[in-house]
């Protein structure tokens, strides 16, 4: 299964908006780092790609306590950059097709299995949740037509998934990428993601429920 | 064309070659703290070599070429590199006389440091590898470099590459190669998948 298709997982990010002075792949969730728990979701994916940049010795070493066979990324303009740049290093030199994840994200775990299976571009979304959101507009058979600051049908969680070949560089944001491609099928599932104080109370109840009890 | 080009001790052998040699000779205790610090970059990468070289020079090239070519070596990225021989490149500081066994049985092209040799001793250490022009010298005919290792010794043909991939598959890659690596992988498999990606 996806062996044409890398996993690009965003850590580079410093997580200013959190307040907790730690890159977000290392927040403690019921116990366990984020990274491992989105590790453990991709654990049948072979090509997984880890873009690092602040607290990049931390955020390798608490991976390799689950697998070594991931390629490290540098994104060594963190400082200076957003997620897109981390999203077009991590795809340079991937597969074929590359699934963008950012690390702030918790996807409920059958909705993501629906997801590896799927063949081809998408854009995921979700339900609206976060406090500061980028938002999709969608069209009557749910494909993305917009990405809004303001207002929209969904939340703009991702991941993505896109043909390598499509990513450049790019200073903004991911959806900033993906604007280019718009329409571009669309498929709602159950995410959210954790960029402030509130959202990491919300993700820690919500990894009880999706992961643990379910 | 692309080049990949290939830091040896470590990176294509799973151990370094110098303490194999201090091991087999007994020479362990001179060696070990020198190797250990130079890998690490806390002793000067030439200074070093030269200590060492004047430490293993006195003992029979023959054993030692011979000794090298037993090393245990990584046998995917050997298969890689068998596969793709045009596209591979070895560039080490090790003494061609004590490696060129080993070297010649890999296959690829390769790039090493010399010393006169008498009487099956070496006699004068004459060039020691600047990587980083092992590097320039398949930039500047037209080549897109790819360079992989994991010494302090490798880093500025890091720094040069187009691509950079620092390796910590024998031992954890030294701190400076990280804020100049493109990418860092800890597996064979990961390291020759990239690799394959990059063809």
């Amino acid at each position: 299964m996806s062996s044409i298709k890398s996993v690009i997982i965003s850590c580079a990010g410093i997580g200013s908006r959190l307040g907790l002075a730690t890159t977000k792949a290392l927040i403690n969730i019921e116990g366990r780092s984020l990274i491992s728990w989105q590790l453990e979701m991709f654990k049948d994916i072979e090509d997984v790609r880890i873009v690092v940049g602040f607290q990049a010795n931390d955020v390798i070493s608490e991976v390799l306590k689950f697998r070594k066979d991931v390629t490290f990324v540098y994104n060594h303009n963190y400082f200076e950059t957003k997620t897109g740049a981390s999203f077009y290093l991590g795809s340079r030199h991937a597969n074929e097709y590359v699934l963008e994840y950012d690390g702030d994200l918790i996807v409920h775990p059958q909705d993501m299995k629906v997801l590896l299976d799927i063949e081809g571009e998408y854009i995921a979304y979700a339900d609206k949740m976060s406090d500061d959101a980028v938002y999709v507009k969608v069209n009557s058979i749910g494909d993305v037509i917009a990405f809004s600051r303001e207002n929209g049908d969904f939340e703009w969680t991702g991941p993505a998934c896109i043909k390598r070949d499509k990513v450049k560089y790019n200073s903004g944001n991911v959806y900033n990428q993906l604007e280019n491609y718009l329409p571009m099928r669309g498929i709602k599932i159950r995410a959210c993601d954790i960029d402030t104080y509130e959202d990491y109370q919300r993700a820690i109840n919500i990894v009880k429920e999706w992961y643990i009890e379910e | 064309m692309i080049k990949f080009i290939f830091d040896l001790d470590g990176t294509i052998t799973a151990e370094e070659t110098l303490p194999i040699i201090s091991k087999n000779f007994n020479l362990v205790d001179e060696m070990e703290n020198l190797t250990r610090e130079t890998v690490q970059g806390n002793i000067p990468f030439i200074e070093s070599f030269i200590r060492r070289v004047y430490i293993l020079g006195k003992l029979p090239v023959d054993e030692i070429s011979e000794l090298l070519r037993k090393a245990e070596l990584y046998s995917e990225i050997l298969n890689f590199i068998k596969t793709y021989k045009e596209n591979c490149v070895i560039a080490t500081s090790n003494l061609e006389c004590w490696c060129i066994k080993l070297l010649e049985d890999i296959g690829c092209a390769y790039y090493c440091s010399d010393a006169t040799v008498e009487e099956n001793q070496v006699k004068k250490l004459t060039r020691i590898l600047k990587k980083e022009s092992v590097v320039e010298r398949y930039k500047s005919a037209g080549d897109i470099v790819v360079y992989i290792g994991d010494g302090n010794n490798d880093m500025e043909a890091m720094r040069l590459a187009d691509i950079s991939i620092a390796t910590g598959l024998t031992h954890y890659p030294a701190k400076s190669l990280l804020s100049v690596a493109d990418y860092l992988v800890f597996s064979e498999e990961a390291l020759c998948r990239q690799l394959s990606q990059l063809l």
